[in-house]
């Protein structure tokens, strides 16, 4: 690497470890860095422990209501899993093997296929994922096998109509997706989440069990209703909450066997106070910071045994529901700056070893890195509308920027009034180049909450859940998993009568005539959004089969004891039946967007407006993957894109998306839930491209499409400001059936340099602001430091990067990602 | 006609317009570059915006060898290939066809790998407003706005004052980077529209001035005592290229000092040579000369006689005495 070019400090860390000089933050973080030693750079292995209590309990208890059979299979795991207390922690808690990163199965969900995708792990070169045979063994004698023609994942592929099921499965068990309509409820027992930790740090299970019980003493023994439905429901609770304080108390029975025969007398004070913690909190009130952080952490871990939440489960507004605990230890004296880093270093390293794995295809390719992002949320505002940015927001992000790891997932909250001394750290944090924080605009967020039917103070109060979702803790009721649509198949679908090129003569679409019998791009364009319509269409009766067949699979006592609603109409959060009071925002995405838009203004400015190209030759110069068709090429890469604020090609992406809206108004309500348009792609604008041939704005077949509402790799020529204008013009504020919109920005260091840089950045996000976008995340990074990575991958172990609302180690990636973001266009200028 | 009506429909070429600069005046900028310049400075880094008609130029590393689509598009067939294997333009036989209006002309028309680039439209004061108007979301939080730059933007005066006219009428912030050779009138009429001044400075000493840049500096000077009289509360920021060979010495930088002596709320910028215009030289079928670029020591060397004169900023502080 020539060196003229301006490393980011990032680069400059991995640069110098390279070199053999160590991570300047080791002597700040001594302990996090020493339980770093332990797990970073070895890949994570397999525990079958919950999967084999899961599978014995929900053997043993056919028949029964199933929240309360998930409810004892909760009980069974918490008294026989083995519990662990790691050398060096001060939280006490993991899901499952202390030998580093690890991760847990879920046999409910994948269970059939669960043996035959754990043999072939070992083809997953990019992130390998090791498996004892002992364990594969119990896997494949005790596990799957009861699992088979049992699971969600089979019960859904047998519902599907048969002129749906060539759009969403590629093969006849419905392995791997087709990626036209892509269906992402089977990879996960529930959506991303956030349950309620301030309910459990501020009153404990004890209390919350003693509200259960009364409400049970209040059930009428004579309602059918109350003996059918709440009676389950509410013992399912009851039952939880001693599973979660039998396995909490377990961990205060080791740390003080441990502290027994600990020698070193510092060490065996630590397991002495974590003892003491692990006997008070979950069960009750914390009283203190690390009590509090406890019970969080004792809370999510827990959570993870009960189910697989999207992207596991998130961390909530961390800084406003813990800032009593650090405000009053601090100023008692009990808690310094230093032992508060110290504890969240501790949740950060335990989150980090907690691996969602990705066994399926299709979860394989739409998470790649060992995907899991378990947001912790900061600033933003207050219920009653007050910036909500306290010194514990800065303390997070301190942590975070001092942190080597991917994780957690730091996400900002930005709003009008967000003071510019925390606009300046979340600035000065974004050029660090780990890609933290994400950042999120409550002038879009709360508002749209709000004209969905949501309270003020709800809708301030949400946390980012997921990559660039949002949840609200008590408010929020929809778990299902959506659906995707592959706008690029949609446009394919007009140039070729209904048809795609990888399926030959298969009618996928609906049959809009040959191309060239439109008379001007406005019949074009209509064609273009019927095949769009037709997808919605299909993808609205997925969704409408995954919310039926669901509740039949899955039961979140957990979740649902922690959620008031649930709680009041003794519903299970799962259950398909209407939960009072609850927002129930389904979504599906437009992945795709930017390579639609620009393959649509290449066709009407080549075609139609300049006629320098006929449809004839359009068509052949997509059949030939523009083998031979390079002048074709060139023609259609000079047309109008989207990414440079030219209504040319953001007008038509403002069309697409209202004709996708305007249908979710007329028929979303025939499902029961909101049905909103939203754009987040995670890595599947990779498989979502593999399907495709070439398309109009020159992309050869099997290319990735753009991802989220990111411009076509390379398109965005005209600076990031332009960029922000684009996704802004082809917003219709008009319509409420829009969601989240993902972002990324890819910046060269120099461009973000010094005070003048930092100045930029906060202009930039103010105008981010200002223009109601919804999220937008940064990579401050050189390319050639991502071609050097990809060359010499041992020397950049450490490099992360951020991929679409998660970051991930950029080695970790398959090859075609990496090469993905490599062409993402980075402003040097702006 | 309304006068508002009238300014928008004074037209002008310009050479393009560049988002979100921070380089030049406060805060975050919207840079609109008028083309023809009345000095030929000997190390210009825009050799594109001197001329004041349109020009093509070649980008080298697009140009397909063996293609000769634009020759055989040209009706004066007035393209032909360089040394270099490139399609350059020949001036000589060039008429200029169409790129003023829409649209382009049919050599870069017909060059599908975009390697011909038109240097310079016609376009309307009210349609460049409209342009940077949407850029307002980016300035109001930094105290940024227009900044006219060029060629020498003065160098069109009915069109530089339609447009800082314009921008005032619609409160945008308002800057003009100039060589400060222009007639004393229109440049204090432009001066009163001004919100920020940035005032090019390259020698002071007059024949030597004139060997450089093509043009004596006699009015230059005499342009920035002017407006510093008649505008004393308009921030001035005066720039100086420093360029090895040159003005790169002590020698040179305390002559222009002695200018700026007795000058209030002026600072001083000294910027190093760079050599990125070159490639647009051979593109236009120009030759440039080449310069070494000034290393930082040099720089620091003579920024520390610069301050004995006026208050001196430097590369790195530039953004925050901007904002």
């Amino acid at each position: 690497m020539p060196d003229s070019i301006l490393l980011s400090p990032h680069e400059q860390r991995l640069r110098d470890e390279a070199a053999g000089k160590s991570n300047p933050e080791r002597e700040k973080h001594p302990r996090l860095f020493a339980l770093l030693d332990a797990f970073d750079g070895r890949p994570p292995s397999i525990d079958v422990e919950r999967a084999l209590l899961f599978t014995e309990s929900m053997r043993a208890t056919e028949g029964q209501p199933l929240a309360l059979r998930w409810a004892m299979a909760l009980e069974h795991i918490a008294a026989h899993i083995t519990v662990y207390v790691d050398d060096l922690q001060l939280l006490a808690g993991r899901c499952g093997t202390d030998s580093g990163r690890y991760g847990i199965l879920y046999p409910e969900l994948d269970g059939d296929f669960l043996g035959e995708s754990l043999a072939r792990l070992a083809e997953n070169i990019a992130a390998p994922i090791h498996i004892s045979p002992e364990n594969l063994r119990t896997v494949v004698e005790k596990i799957a096998p009861y699992w088979s023609g049992r699971t969600y994942h089979e019960d859904l592929n047998r519902s599907l109509p048969g002129e749906l099921r060539p759009l969403v499965y590629d093969d006849p068990q419905g392995f791997t997706s087709r990626y036209i309509v892509h269906e992402t409820s089977s990879l996960r027992a529930s959506l991303q989440w956030v349950p309620d930790y301030e309910k459990v740090i501020r009153r404990g299970f004890a209390d919350i069990r003693a509200d259960v019980l009364r409400r049970m003493e209040a059930l009428d023994p004579q309602s059918p209703a109350d003996t059918l439905d709440k009676r389950p429901f509410l013992e399912a609770a009851l039952r939880t909450c001693d599973a979660v304080v039998l396995w909490a108390k377990r961990h205060a029975e080791l740390a003080r066997r441990k502290a027994r025969t600990e020698t070193d007398p510092v060490r065996r004070e630590e397991l002495l106070e974590i003892a003491a913690i692990a006997e008070r909190v979950p069960e009750f009130p914390a009283r203190t910071f690390h009590e509090a952080l406890q019970a969080q952490w004792f809370t999510q871990a827990f959570s993870r045994l009960e189910q697989r939440t999207g992207t596991i489960v998130s961390n909530g507004r961390m800084d406003q529901y813990l800032y009593p605990y650090f405000r009053r230890d601090m100023e008692s004296g009990a808690l310094t700056r230093e032992r508060a880093l110290e504890l969240l270093d501790c949740l950060w390293a335990n989150i980090a070893q907690f691996v969602d794995l990705a066994i399926s295809p299709g979860s394989r390719e739409s998470g790649e890195g060992y995907a899991h992002w378990e947001a912790v949320t900061i600033g933003g505002q207050t219920r009653d509308g007050r910036d909500a940015v306290n010194e514990l927001s800065y303390l997070i992000l301190e942590s975070k920027r001092d942190c080597p790891l991917h994780y957690p997932e730091l996400a900002v909250r930005i709003h009008d009034r967000t003071p510019d001394r925390f606009l300046r750290a979340v600035a000065e944090s974004i050029k660090d180049g780990q890609g933290y924080p994400k950042v999120f605009n409550d002038e879009e967020i709360v508002p749209l909450r709000v004209a969905k039917g949501v309270e003020f103070g709800d809708a301030r109060d949400y946390a980012v859940s997921g990559c660039a979702s949002v949840r609200m803790p008590n408010r929020d009721t929809f778990t299902s998993g959506c659906t995707q649509l592959n706008l690029t198949a949609a446009l394919e679908m007009t140039l070729f009568n209904g048809r795609m090129l990888r399926y030959g003569d298969e009618l996928l679409g609906l049959e809009t005539g040959s191309p060239e019998n439109f008379a001007d791009w406005n019949e074009f364009f209509r064609a273009y959004l019927r095949q769009q319509t037709n997808l919605q269409r299909h993808a609205f009766v997925v969704q409408g089969l995954i919310n039926r067949t669901r509740a039949r699979h899955f039961a979140g006592p957990l979740s649902s004891l922690l959620h008031d609603l649930c709680l009041d109409s003794c519903t299970d959060i799962h259950s398909d039946r209407p939960i009072p009071g609850g927002f129930d925002s389904a979504f599906f995405d437009m992945m795709g967007f930017a390579t639609a838009i620009d393959s649509l203004a290449a066709i009407r400015r080549t075609v139609y407006d300049d006629k320098s190209l006929t449809m004839a030759g359009l068509v052949a110069a997509l059949r030939d993957d523009f083998v031979g068709h390079e002048a074709v090429r060139e023609l259609l890469c000079a047309a109008p894109r989207y990414g440079n604020n030219d209504m040319y090609a953001d007008g038509i992406g403002r069309e697409m998306e209202r004709a996708a809206q305007e249908f979710s108004r007329r028929y979303a309500r025939e499902l029961g839930v909101m049905m909103d348009v939203r754009s987040i792609s995670v890595t599947a604008n990779v498989p979502f491209g593999k399907v495709l041939g070439a398309s109009a704005n020159g992309r050869r077949a099997g290319m990735p499409v753009s991802d989220g509402t990111s411009a076509s790799q390379g398109a965005d020529s005209h600076g990031p400001a332009a960029v922000l204008l684009s996704n802004f013009n082809t917003k219709n504020y008009d319509n409420k059936e829009r969601e989240g919109r993902l972002l990324n920005i890819k910046f060269t260091p120099r461009s973000v340099a010094g005070e003048e840089g930092t100045r930029r950045l906060m202009a930039f996000l103010r105008s981010f602001c200002d223009l109601r976008l919804w999220h937008v995340q940064f990579n401050v990074i050189n390319r050639e430091t991502l071609i050097e990575a990809q060359r010499a991958p041992d020397l950049y172990r450490g490099l992360i990067v951020r991929i679409a609302g998660y970051s991930a180690y950029f080695v970790d990636l398959s090859r075609d990602l990496q090469n993905d973001l490599i062409a993402r266009t980075s402003h040097d200028a702006w | 006609m309304s006068p508002a009506r009238a300014e928008n429909d004074v037209t002008g070429v310009v050479t393009n317009i560049q988002h979100f600069s921070v380089h030049d005046g406060p805060g975050i900028r919207t840079l609109v570059f008028l083309k023809g310049c009345p000095l030929r400075c000997l190390w210009c880094g825009n050799p594109e915006t001197q001329a004041f008609r349109p020009e093509i130029g070649s980008v080298a590393e697009r140009c397909r060898p063996g293609c000769s689509a634009c020759r055989e598009a040209c009706p004066a067939g007035a393209l032909a290939r360089g040394t270099s294997g490139v399609m350059l333009p020949d001036t000589s036989f060039c008429r200029e066809c169409a790129p003023l209006s829409e649209g382009r002309p049919p050599c870069a028309a017909a060059c599908t790998a975009g390697a011909l680039r038109v240097y310079g439209t016609r376009r309307g004061a009210g349609e460049i407003l409209d342009e940077v108007e949407q850029d307002i979301v980016f300035y109001r939080h930094e105290g940024g706005g227009m900044t006219l730059s060029g060629g020498e933007a003065l160098a069109q005066p009915e069109f530089a004052l339609a447009l800082l006219r314009e921008a005032g009428r619609r409160c945008i912030h308002t800057a003009l980077e100039t060589c400060g050779f222009v007639p004393s009138e229109t440049f204090l009429t432009a001066c009163s529209l001004l919100d920020y001044l940035l005032f090019d400075l390259k020698l002071a000493d007059e024949e030597l001035h004139e060997r450089a840049t093509g043009v004596g500096n006699a009015r230059i000077l005499e342009n920035l005592r002017l407006a510093r009289a008649a505008f004393p509360h308009l921030p001035i920021r005066v720039r100086t290229p420093v360029i090895p060979g040159v003005n790169a010495s002590r020698a040179a930088v305390r002559a222009l000092g002695e200018h700026l002596m007795d000058m209030r709320n002026i600072s001083w910028e000294l910027l190093p040579y760079h050599a990125y215009g070159n490639a647009k030289y051979a593109g236009l079928g120009r030759r440039c000369r080449e310069y070494a670029v000034p290393d930082g020591e040099c720089m620091k060397e003579l920024e520390e006689t610069a301050r004995h004169f006026a208050r001196v900023v430097s590369a790195e502080e530039h953004a925050g005495s901007c904002l």
